[in-house]
């Protein structure tokens, strides 16, 4: 399948390119990576349409182009126990170019089928290009621990505008000195909805160090929202930082905008 | 767990009757086998060339047409939680699979047949620590030390050494140790433990492997020794091949990583949370569980604050040795035998190397 395998390459480096391209990738990994994406992304690429152009060219399926045909001699593998009964796959193997090449032929085809399996998120990313983790994570994951480190922070000095800022921040300003250090200047945080509770709703946002796969998000309360927007909503919010929230940072909103997903939605 | 990745691998007629075949079985019995193996060899190339590409563009159209259908799968949460977290341990994974990929085919093509067994140290007891040492100078994540050792095993290299050197790059090399101690700041001590724990861990592994391994358990590695012919030809055809190969067994890391992670609630974990054996097995299970990349542990380990330091170091030593996604990509590329055998020991070993070096050091 060394011109399908060719296809198959040339579709997952143009995926991967497109993902650099138009920014979804940080839905999935993080912003740095962006740059190391599209160099595997061009690699891919190119070694799948040399893959293609050399399968369709005359010497197609040249023995080159079927791995482990030609090798006969020299360099095998030496089973350093000698004997065993295993022996066997190195006994046939190593000596007799034909038998790697006939074990071969089956195993290439059988591996090569697991090739196919890379259309799987292919398709997944080109047809439904799946979301940012929502609050579906949130109750499940191990949350962030905030207190952890002991963070001391500067104090904020108050000024027209509000200071934007991570939920992570905002946690750890509020572990400090009991949130000594708002200074009681206005605060600006971006997260998603997961979840109502009395008086307000929970705001969350992600931690990631890699990938999606090892998120763990930062929790907070927010009260004082006129309404409470849909669950897994982006929201801006606007507010000042309220003491006596216990384990869990409460937030006084004066103003929640509702706004779209950000192009790096975690922090 | 780790039978999971069992029924995705197919089992070749073939690899058995090798596999069966005994040292005392005549040349000419297998030179039989030999013409029976030829012969789908050659049904295959009378086929048109172009049906595998025909193939992918069916599949191409016929997802196309589906899409509606698609669409309101993503509408329940956990299905959308379980295809970001699936399509993000691929795409994490990809740059890092391109480069294990590009030095394996680089191997295949430009280091001369024989030239390792001739240049590197025969006896285990040498080879494998300098090899477990020299993981140090592979930066990436464990994605990419899969198809290099594989190739090493190959070309001839000691196959010992080479699964230590697979153990240990992932571990050890100094942009992981450097993330650890930035998600440590203020504790060098841990720093030193992972690096310890790891090279020992390697290090057993791979004494142990040359003591009682079976080598011939890496049926896949050596049966894959690469192409031969014109150096540049050699690795396109060797890295076009390890791309597809590695690729297709880490996809299916990936979805079994992503199904735990979003059927398995952690809450599990947290329940015996704190110090002692019970929580540095939960770890390592939480590690195995997750997959997550070794440049990455060290942040979700500074996380579980909730565990005592010893079991934090055992998921950073057991994560980047063992884990659904690296169990596929090991049976993929050695075997899925040696795959069953070599994990469990190497469990067994980093959680022995992780509990004692994190009391002698945390």
């Amino acid at each position: 399948m060394s011109a399908a395998g060719g296809l198959i390459s040339l579709l997952v480096g143009t995926v991967l390119l497109r993902l650099v391209v138009t920014g979804t990738y940080g839905r999935y990994v993080r912003v740095g990576m962006g740059p190391w994406l599209a160099v595997a992304g061009v690699a891919v690429i190119a070694l799948g349409l040399v893959t293609l152009v050399r399968s369709a060219g005359p010497q197609g399926g040249a023995p080159v182009d079927r791995e482990g045909t030609g090798e006969s001699q020299g360099g095998g593998p030496v089973d350093p126990e000698g004997s065993g009964e295993g022996s066997a796959v190195l006994e046939g193997g190593v000596p007799a170019g034909a038998q790697v090449d006939g074990a071969d032929g089956d195993g290439h085809h059988g591996d090569s089928r697991m090739g196919w399996l890379l259309l799987a998120p292919i398709a997944a990313l080109l047809l439904v290009a799946p979301p940012t983790l929502g609050s579906f994570g949130v109750d499940r994951g191990t949350q962030v621990n905030i207190r952890a480190g002991g963070a001391v922070l500067p104090p904020l000095h108050p000024g027209p505008r509000p200071i934007a800022m991570t939920l992570l921040e905002y946690g750890q300003r509020a572990f400090d000195h009991d949130g000594a250090s708002f200074n009681g200047a206005a605060v600006q945080l971006t997260g998603f909805v997961a979840g109502t509770e009395p008086g307000g709703f929970r705001l969350a946002r992600y931690q990631i160090a890699c990938c999606a796969a090892d998120a763990a998000p930062v929790v907070l309360r927010v009260v004082g929202a006129r309404s409470v927007p849909a669950r897994d909503q982006w929201v801006r919010i606007t507010g000042n930082f309220q003491p006596g929230g216990g384990e869990i940072p409460l937030l006084a909103a004066s103003n929640v905008v509702e706004i779209r997903a950000p192009e790096d939605p975690y922090e | 767990m780790f039978m999971r990745t069992d029924g995705y691998i197919p089992v070749r007629s073939s690899s058995r009757e090798v596999n069966e075949a005994t040292p005392v079985e005549s040349r000419r019995m297998q030179a039989e086998r030999r013409d029976r193996r030829e012969q789908p060899r050659h049904r295959r190339a009378a086929r048109p060339v172009d049906a595998g590409i025909a193939l992918v563009a069916l599949v191409v159209v016929a997802a196309a047409a589906l899409r509606p259908l698609l669409d309101h799968l993503l509408d329940r949460p956990a299905v959308a939680h379980w295809a970001t977290v699936f399509v993000a341990i691929t795409v994490q994974a990809m740059p890092f699979l391109v480069l294990g990929v590009v030095i394996s085919a680089a191997v295949a093509a430009f280091v001369p047949a024989g030239f390792l067994p001739r240049a590197l140290p025969r006896r285990p007891a040498l080879a494998v620590p300098l090899a477990a040492a020299a993981g140090a100078a592979l930066p990436g994540c464990e994605c990419g030390s899969v198809p290099i050792a594989g190739r090493l095993i190959a070309r001839g290299a000691l196959p010992a050494a080479a699964l230590a050197f697979l153990l240990s790059a992932p571990a050890i090399n100094p942009v992981v140790l450097t993330a650890t101690a930035v998600a440590f700041p203020g504790r060098p001590a841990v720093v030193v433990a992972r690096l310890l724990a790891s090279l020992l861990t390697s290090t057993v592994v791979g004494l142990v492997w040359a003591r009682t391994g079976r080598d011939e358990l890496l049926e896949r590695a050596y049966r894959h020794r690469g192409a031969e012919g014109p150096p540049l030809a050699v690795l396109l055809s060797t890295a076009q091949h390890d791309l597809l190969q590695a690729g297709g067994f880490l996809i299916v890391g990936a979805a079994t990583a992503a199904t735990l992670q979003t059927v398995v609630p952690r809450g599990i974990i947290d329940a015996v949370a704190g110090a002692g054996p019970l929580a540095l097995l939960a770890l390592a299970g939480l590690a195995v569980v997750m997959a997550i990349c070794s440049e990455a542990d060290a942040f979700v380990a500074a996380s579980l604050t909730q565990f005592s330091l010893t079991a934090r170091l055992g998921f950073m030593v057991v994560g980047p040795m063992v884990d659904v996604k690296l169990v596929a990509l090991q049976a993929g590329t050695f075997g899925r035998r040696f795959a069953l055998r070599f994990a469990p020991l190497t469990l067994v070993v980093a959680l022995v190397c992780s509990a004692l070096v994190g009391r002698w050091l945390l």
